[in-house]
């Protein structure tokens, strides 16, 4: 009785001050993260010539003159091409290869787990230096040239861009098989379906999750690089490699426009990824998860 | 009956592939486009610059270590050793801000806000880094909002200075690396157990000494993890830091790059280049031995303490 007497009093009041702080603090650093988000889209509506200084409302202006001027565009079509090209083959490499490390261990296994983490720890500088000197010194032919109609740059895009994201789609899916046991895909097996089968049938549709949530990653990483893409992408210059050579001169509202765009077609992709990872029944916290780190 | 299924597993084994048929892709691009790719590198470092006007990125026919030296110049070295201050303390700063955050989201909150917090933190990432960065001036240039403001109020009489100073380079870096330590270390103080806390709880410690003596430790792996992910990309990265911190922001990677993209020099860029990556690893080395001590010392300090209670 005198022990709950005392407790009931002073435990809430205690418990709540930390809890308290601790919410206010999370508030505003996510406020910090988000508030040059909203600064962006204001400002990408402005009727002035400067991004950074507010004159009048605009409305859509800069974004008009985005589509008129075709360099510009271009800058804003190769990043897409980029993404989705390097997410493709990212997403081609990573879900095989997560497959085998996840249910085909062997002697092969740890040490190409261990190529897999040097590549997730190389800076990425060292990745974009070694390309470059790769690929005009060395292969050259189509990541000068091109191929098929698709600039030597863009290839060169595909390829470093999916180096990373790829070991990162192998090693989400990997983590979401070595959830799951095998006896599905045994079961198939011995019902006599065909390897190649088993992978259409049972394996594919078990990693979807897995595909979509590093699919949306690789694709963001894709859209965001700056270091590797200012060394490799050559004649397919990409949106952010075109705001790097603009970090001198006055930014214009125009810079805003080009990034409000990729954030509403990522939005777009990860409002899909979202649908998918539902239905196959992740909860909201599991997806935030996937979508962050995997 | 008996005699079919005996016979399927010898012909399956005969048709099946090797175990690692379905990584050939991946090892193939690895190889390719990532191991023999940096081993040149090394090469490069080694060899010199082709004369101007002459065919080539690199002449191998001498090596030396001539590349390396004259990256270890006093110019170099002094923008050497900026970077990994400016990446070492970013880092810590980052991981300073953080706990807090992951602490609460992983410990104080249920599903549904849970699932919310997590979207709004990674959201950001999914605009362009620089053109939100460079946002932050809007607010903080002399004549930006956060300064008008101030002035009209009467809070202040001239125009703040923030843009282009050491504080603001930490700014940005800890604006964009932040996330990137949330996140692992969210995974980790999720999936440790409440009830180990309240075991040391019941067991007399305070909520300080339970988050220093279990929550923290328990929480080691998401901390390597969330430094290793903020420290080795940020001492490559050589945008982030100049967009609010202009000059104050020099890092090394910007050196590499003008001396590979624009003086053509790609021999002492890969010097500069592996002499990053030997330093990276020293810092990594350097924190783990501090980490290492930190733990002995206290473990030694502690088993004093309980010694004395039981004699």
């Amino acid at each position: 009785m005198t022990t709950a007497a005392v407790v009931t009093p002073s435990g809430p009041r205690q418990r709540d001050w930390p809890r308290t702080a601790l919410a206010v603090w999370t508030t505003l650093c996510i406020l910090f993260l988000l508030i040059p988000i909203g600064f962006v889209i204001v400002h990408s509506l402005n009727g002035g010539n400067s991004f950074n200084i507010w004159k009048k409302f605009g409305g859509l202006t800069w974004y008009r003159k985005i589509w008129n001027d075709i360099p510009f565009r271009n800058t804003l079509l190769n990043s897409f091409k980029a993404a989705v090209g390097s997410t493709i083959i990212a997403l081609f490499i990573g879900a095989f290869a997560g497959v085998a490390v996840a249910r085909r261990q062997g002697r092969w296994t740890k040490p190409f787990l261990a190529l897999l983490f040097l590549i997730l720890v190389t800076p990425e500088i060292i990745d974009a230096v070694a390309l470059l000197g790769w690929f005009n010194s060395v292969i050259k032919g189509p990541f000068q040239n091109g191929l098929f109609g698709v600039r030597g740059g863009m290839l060169s895009l595909w390829v470093g861009h999916s180096l990373f994201s790829s070991a990162v789609v192998t090693l989400i899916v990997r983590a979401r098989l070595d959830g799951l046991d095998e006896s599905l895909e045994e079961a198939a097996a011995d019902l006599g379906a065909t390897p190649a089968r088993v992978f259409r049938q049972i394996t594919l549709p078990l990693m979807t999750p897995a595909l979509a949530a590093s699919g949306m990653l690789s694709l963001s990483f894709s859209l965001d690089n700056t270091i590797m893409s200012s060394f490799i992408s050559g004649n397919a210059s990409t949106y952010p490699v075109y705001l790097l050579g603009t970090v001198k001169s006055s930014t214009k509202p125009s810079a805003g426009a080009g990034a409000v765009v990729l954030f509403v077609a990522t939005l777009l992709a990860a409002t899909a990824t979202v649908i998918v990872l539902r239905r196959s029944g992740q909860s909201s916290s599991e997806i935030a998860s996937n979508l962050a780190a995997g | 009956m008996t005699a079919s299924v005996t016979q399927t597993p010898p012909s399956g084994r005969r048709l099946r592939a090797p175990k690692f048929t379905m990584a050939i892709p991946g090892m193939f691009w690895y190889v390719f486009f990532y191991a023999i790719p940096v081993a040149f590198v090394v090469i490069y470092s080694f060899g010199r610059k082709p004369p101007t006007n002459s065919k080539g990125f690199v002449r191998l026919d001498k090596l030396s270590f001539d590349n390396y030296s004259a990256v270890w110049e006093p110019a170099f070295r002094h923008v050497f050793v900026n970077t990994m201050l400016i990446a070492g303390l970013g880092t810590i700063l980052c991981i300073l801000i953080s706990m807090p955050i992951a602490y609460y989201i992983a410990v104080k909150t249920g599903p549904k806000l849970r699932g919310l917090l997590l979207v709004l933190i990674i959201v950001p990432f999914w605009m362009s880094f620089f053109i939100r960065t460079a946002a932050w001036r809007i607010v903080l240039a002399a004549n930006g909002l956060l300064s008008n403001f101030l002035i009209d109020h009467g809070l202040r009489t001239t125009k703040i200075s923030f843009l282009d100073t050491k504080e603001a380079v930490f700014l940005a870096i800890v604006y964009n690396y932040l996330p990137l330590m949330i996140f692992p270390l969210f995974v980790s103080l999720d999936r440790i157990e409440p009830a180990l806390r309240e075991a040391s709880k019941d067991l007399g410690a305070g909520r300080i000494k339970t988050f220093f003596s279990v929550t923290l430790p328990l929480a080691g792996p998401g901390l390597t993890a969330g430094a290793v992910l903020v420290f080795i990309p940020l001492a490559g990265d050589f945008v982030t830091a100049t967009v609010l911190g202009g000059a104050k922001g020099n890092m090394i990677g910007r050196n590499i790059y003008s001396l590979v993209i624009e003086s053509q020099n790609l021999p002492k860029g890969a010097a500069a280049a592996m002499l990053l990556i030997v330093m990276i690893l020293g810092m990594l080395a350097a924190a783990a031995l501090i980490v290492g001590l930190v733990k002995y010392g206290l473990k030694q300090s502690r088993r004093v303490d309980i010694a004395g209670v039981t004699a």
